[in-house]
């Protein structure tokens, strides 16, 4: 269990390490916006795990869709993780959520980890890369730091990239971040809960999974040179559900045994079982954005009986920092099941 | 050194330098084999990463990419016919051995290649192959360079199962990281943290690996039903064995 002070310790650090953190709203996650939308499960989803959600009646739905960055500057056309985070409301009032971000493994391992990647990895001036040394690079064959986009003067990126080369367990997350760009919509991304979950099927079978959302509408990313469009995905999406619902299929990936089940940075390669569990609809943009966009607060570890968390350590700290980055920024407080209560 | 923050022309013109064709030119004739001699490096082996998790031991893929001896169009139409001749062999080998999902042969320039997706051990894959239409096998393999060294296969068991995986294209794995981790294992270097790495070198292992194993798969193949056998799709769709 993360105590209490580790999980401050964690929201402050990302705090510290923003450009301008904005009191009262999310350290990183900063711009997003809310959406409703339904969810049905799948003729097979109920035979994989009990969690109602997972029975085939229309499940209500929350979503809130994100840029990664922290502070109030909005990028859209710069690359960077998307989140989607979603709650299914269940009929006794409670509910499970489901975060979910365009990163398909995450880059530190534990906390100890994180806590040397943000000592690493902190703002610092970035610039354009002076012509020769491009040249040098390109002699040897390297890639040369990507351009600052329009109006950037500070970046993480290159002590991430001194971090990844220190760590190998932290490369891939790494690289994915930096290969990213930008999507021409969010309903044109596919998303990913990143660490085990472990769902209980109605036989009692116990079998560890990993949740993405994939977009029925194909994944697609916006042209690099198109970067300094800032401000596209808000109205695009809006657009869109004017148009026609948007949706997302819920596929299950079942690890076995073998498969990096605490280990966020580890991928399951691609010849698990893949079960798709349900289609969501996204119907409109949510109305109130300030209810069901800025004071809604998802938890990844708030979850429907039927399904549990992992001893991944980092989906362990999460819920403690998830619930103390609410309470700074005055979210709205939702109400945890009995069993789970304890843990928070 | 100057560290300008705006763009000027030059900027301009060395950002696009890389698709330029001068560059393309040295690079190709001038870079890489400097690199190559510079920092050799080892082609990686073929065919699936050993495991042991049943998930990966179900839709294996091979990919054979073997040169023809006669590089003509009769050269090619003598393959194509080793091939229609012994449809009913293939056909009764598949049912017979009963692990393999599909296989399939193709004429590529001066090449016969086999592509096949089958479940379980690769050496038992072909050996069962052996048993059931090995006749097949020595057909199209004594039409290949260097084919009659293993040829006819029966007799050459084991020799034949080498021979194979040494054809047996190299399956770049789906994330680039895993590549790097593929190019340290064959050097021997397992090492995790703290280590001394660089990232940005990777274009360079990429092209250099592909300059040493120009026939490569991209990624480990991509299923619409992982982790089901042939036998369990023929079972679920009861069509019978």
């Amino acid at each position: 269990m993360v105590d209490a002070s580790v999980a401050k310790r964690l929201v402050e650090v990302i705090i510290a390490n923003l450009p301008a953190p904005v009191p009262g709203k999310r350290p990183v996650h900063t711009i997003g916006m809310g959406v409703k939308g339904e969810f049905v499960a799948s003729d097979v989803a109920r035979t994989y795990c009990i969690a109602e959600h997972f029975k085939g009646q229309p499940v209500p739905v929350s979503m809130r869709f994100s840029n990664g960055m922290g502070g109030l500057e909005q990028h859209d056309g710069w690359s960077d993780v998307r989140g989607m985070a979603v709650r299914f409301h269940l009929s006794d009032g409670t509910a499970s959520d489901l975060i979910a971000t365009t990163l398909g493994e995450f880059f530190v391992r534990n906390v100890a980890d994180f806590f040397e990647f943000a000592e690493v990895a902190k703002l610092e001036p970035y610039r354009r890369r002076h012509w020769l040394l491009k040249i040098g690079d390109f002699l040897r064959l390297k890639v040369p730091r990507r351009n600052p986009y329009p109006n950037e003067t500070e970046s993480v990126d290159a002590g991430a990239l001194r971090y990844a080369d220190r760590h190998r367990f932290s490369q891939l997350g790494i690289f994915q971040v930096a290969s990213i760009g930008a999507p021409e919509s969010y309903a044109r991304a596919s998303y990913h809960a990143v660490h085990t979950f472990w769902v209980t099927a109605p036989d009692g079978v116990r079998r560890p999974v990993r949740f993405s959302w994939q977009p029925v509408a194909g994944v697609r990313n916006i042209e690099a040179a198109k970067v300094s469009r800032d401000k596209y995905l808000f109205k695009e999406l809006e657009d869109r559900l004017k148009r026609w619902p948007a949706r997302f299929m819920l596929m299950m990936t079942i690890g076995e045994e073998g498969d990096a089940l605490d280990d966020p940075t580890k991928p399951w390669p691609g010849t698990r079982v893949r079960v798709a569990m349900g289609t969501l609809t996204l119907i409109n943009v949510a109305e109130d954005q300030d209810a069901d966009g800025e004071r809604i607060s998802f938890n990844p570890c708030r979850l429907a009986p039927g399904i549990e968390v992992s001893n991944d350590p980092i989906l362990e700290a999460r819920l403690g920092a998830y619930e103390v980055s609410r309470e700074m920024r005055g979210g709205c407080p939702f109400r945890w099941r009995p069993d789970n209560a304890n843990a928070k | 050194m100057p560290m300008p923050s705006d763009e000027g022309p030059i900027d301009r013109f060395v950002d696009r330098l890389p698709q330029t064709r001068l560059f393309k030119f040295l690079a190709s004739w001038i870079l890489v084999p400097f690199w190559a001699w510079w920092t050799p490096v080892k082609p990686l082996p073929g065919g699936p990463h050993p495991s042991f998790q049943r998930g990966d031991n179900v839709q294996c893929m091979m990919n054979l990419i073997m040169p023809l001896k006669d590089k003509s169009p009769v050269g090619r139409a003598h393959a194509a016919l080793a091939i229609a001749q012994n449809k009913d062999a293939i056909f009764a080998g598949l049912n017979n051995v009963g692990t393999v999902h599909f296989a399939r042969f193709v004429i590529v320039g001066d090449n016969i290649c086999m592509f096949s997706v089958y479940d379980g051990d690769f050496t038992n894959y072909i050996r069962d192959f052996i048993a059931t239409i090995g006749s097949v096998f020595n057909a199209v393999v004594e039409l290949v360079e260097g084919g009659e060294k293993v040829t006819p296969c029966e007799k050459n068991v084991e020799a034949f199962i080498q021979w194979v995986h040494e054809r047996d294209l190299y399956q770049v794995p789906d994330t680039a990281t895993d590549f790097l981790r593929d190019q340290e294992a064959l050097n021997g270097d397992r090492a995790v943290s703290p280590v001394n790495d660089d990232l940005t070198l990777l274009p360079r292992k990429l092209v250099l690996q592909l300059r040493a194993n120009a026939n490569v798969s991209l990624g480990s193949g991509y299923r619409a039903y992982p982790g089901f056998s042939a036998a369990q799709v023929r079972q679920r769709l009861e069509l019978g064995w």
